[in-house]
C-alpha cells in the first residue's frame, strides 16, 4: 500500500515538473500596439522582464490589423490615450472576436470607455500604476492567456470523407463547396488558435462552436482562419443549435466583414 | 535570466531598423519608374516614417553608442529624402549618395541587432547567480 502511494507520490510529480517545463517553453505571443513605443516605453521595459514571452510592437491600427490576419497572437495590447486606445480595441474586437484585447490606458474619470470596454469584452489596466503593481497585472494578464492548445493535431482517419488545408482551400470556399452539395456532418477546424467545430445539416450551417463563442460569432471567427487544417465527417448532426440564418446570408455578411477588415489594413 | 538594459536596446534597435527599412520601401517605390503614381497616402505615410525617425535616431543612437558614428550618415539620408516626389526628382549623383549612406546606417543597426542577440542568446542560459558569480571571478584586478 505504501508503496502504491509513493509510486503515486512521484507520477504527481514527474506531471507537476512536465506542465512546469510546458509552461516555460511554449511561449505567448502579444501584439502591442503602441504609437511612440521608444519615448512611452514603461510597459514595453516591464514586458521585456516576462518570461516566456514573445512580444511584437506595431505603431498603427492598419499595421496591427494586417499582422493579426497573418499570423497568430495570445494577445492584443492596445497602449495610448483613453478615448483612442478604446476606440482601436473596438475596432480589432469587430474584426477578431476570439482575440483577448487589453487596453493600457491613464486612468479617466470617463464612465463611457469603461461601458465600452465591457460591451466589448475588453479588459482594462491603468497605465498609471506603480512600477510594481502595473508590473503584477500586465503578468496576471499574459498569465491568463496560457492555455494548453498549441498546434494542431494531425492524423487521416478513415471516417473523414475531406481533409484538407487552409491555406489553398479557405473555410468560405469548403463551407460553400459542402453546401451546394446538400451536406449534413461536422467540419473540425484545427489551428494554432486552437480547435472549432461547424455542424451542417442537409446544406444548411446548425451550429457552430469556437472557443468560448458560438453561433454566428464562430463562423466569423473561422472564415478569418488562414492556417491551419480541416476535416469533415459525414453524418454527425449537432443537436444544439445556434445559427438559424441561410448560409447565403452568412457568407455575404462574412465576406463583407472581411472587406472591412482589408480596407483598414489599406488604409 | 534577461538583462533589462540588453532587452531595451533590442527593443530599440528592432524599432529604428523597421522604420529604416519602411523608409527604404517608400524610397525604392519613388525610384521605380514603372510606378508613375505617387499618391497622397503614400506621401503621408512616408512623412509619417520620416518623423518618427526625426525624432529618435539621435536618442536610439545615443542609447546604443553610435551617435558619433551615425548620426551624420542618418541626419543626410533624412535630409535627401524629404518627400517620394522629391526622391523621384534627385539627381543620378545624389541617388547613388542616399543608397549607400541608407546602406551604411542599416548595416551598422543590423550587424548590431546581431550581437545584442547573441549576447540574449548567451545569457538565457545562465541563472542570475551563475551571471554575477561570472561577472564577480572576471572582475579585472586593479591596483591601488
Amino acid at each position: 500500500m505504501a508503496q502504491v502511494k509513493r509510486l503515486q507520490r512521484r507520477a504527481f510529480r514527474a506531471r507537476i515538473l512536465l506542465y512546469r517545463a510546458a509552461i516555460f517553453f511554449v511561449e505567448t505571443r502579444l501584439l502591442i500596439l503602441n504609437a511612440d513605443p521608444v519615448f512611452h516605453d514603461r510597459a514595453l521595459g516591464l514586458f521585456d522582464q516576462i518570461d516566456g514571452i514573445e512580444t511584437r510592437i506595431i505603431r498603427t491600427l492598419s499595421d496591427a490589423i494586417t499582422v493579426l490576419l497573418a499570423e497568430n497572437f495570445d494577445g492584443f495590447v492596445v497602449e495610448g490615450d483613453a478615448p483612442l486606445a478604446v476606440e482601436q480595441a473596438t475596432n480589432a474586437r469587430q474584426h477578431f472576436p476570439s482575440l483577448e484585447i487589453v487596453c493600457l490606458v491613464p486612468p479617466t474619470n470617463d464612465e463611457r470607455h469603461s461601458k465600452v470596454a465591457t460591451q466589448q469584452n475588453l479588459k482594462i489596466i491603468h497605465a498609471h500604476a506603480s512600477d510594481r503593481r502595473l508590473d503584477y497585472y500586465l503578468r496576471e494578464f499574459v498569465r491568463s492567456l496560457d492555455r494548453p492548445s498549441g498546434t494542431a493535431a494531425e492524423g487521416i482517419d478513415p471516417c473523414h470523407s475531406l481533409i484538407g488545408n487552409l491555406n489553398q482551400f479557405s473555410a468560405a470556399e469548403i463551407l460553400q463547396m459542402s453546401c451546394l452539395g446538400q451536406r449534413s456532418g461536422r467540419f473540425t477546424f484545427k489551428s494554432g488558435r486552437g480547435n472549432s467545430e461547424i455542424y451542417l445539416q442537409q446544406g444548411s450551417v446548425r451550429h457552430a462552436v469556437f472557443d468560448r463563442l458560438e453561433g454566428e460569432a464562430a463562423v466569423a471567427e473561422i472564415f478569418r482562419w488562414r492556417q491551419g487544417r480541416f476535416y469533415f465527417e459525414e453524418g454527425i448532426i449537432s443537436q444544439v443549435q445556434t445559427v438559424d440564418r441561410p448560409w447565403a446570408h452568412l457568407l455575404i455578411d462574412n465576406l463583407q466583414k472581411l472587406d472591412e477588415t482589408l480596407e483598414l489594413v489599406s488604409v | 535570466m534577461r538583462d533589462k538594459e540588453l532587452e531595451t536596446r533590442l527593443r530599440y534597435l528592432t524599432l529604428q531598423l523597421d522604420s529604416w527599412k519602411k523608409l527604404h520601401d517608400f524610397i525604392t517605390y519613388g525610384l521605380d519608374k514603372a510606378k508613375p503614381i505617387i499618391s497622397a497616402e503614400q506621401e503621408r505615410q512616408f512623412t509619417e516614417t520620416r518623423s518618427q525617425l526625426l525624432q529618435e535616431t539621435e536618442f536610439v543612437l545615443r542609447e546604443l553608442n553610435l551617435l558619433a558614428e551615425l548620426s551624420g550618415k542618418a541626419m543626410n539620408v533624412l535630409q535627401r529624402a524629404s518627400s517620394i516626389r522629391g526622391v523621384r526628382e534627385l539627381p543620378n549623383e545624389e541617388i547613388r549618395r542616399l543608397e549607400m549612406e541608407w546602406n551604411g546606417v542599416f548595416t551598422k543597426l543590423g550587424v548590431m541587432q546581431g550581437q545584442l542577440k547573441a549576447q540574449r542568446k548567451k545569457l538565457s542560459g545562465l541563472s542570475v547567480w551563475a551571471y554575477y558569480f561570472q561577472r564577480l571571478i572576471r572582475r579585472p584586478a586593479v591596483a591601488a
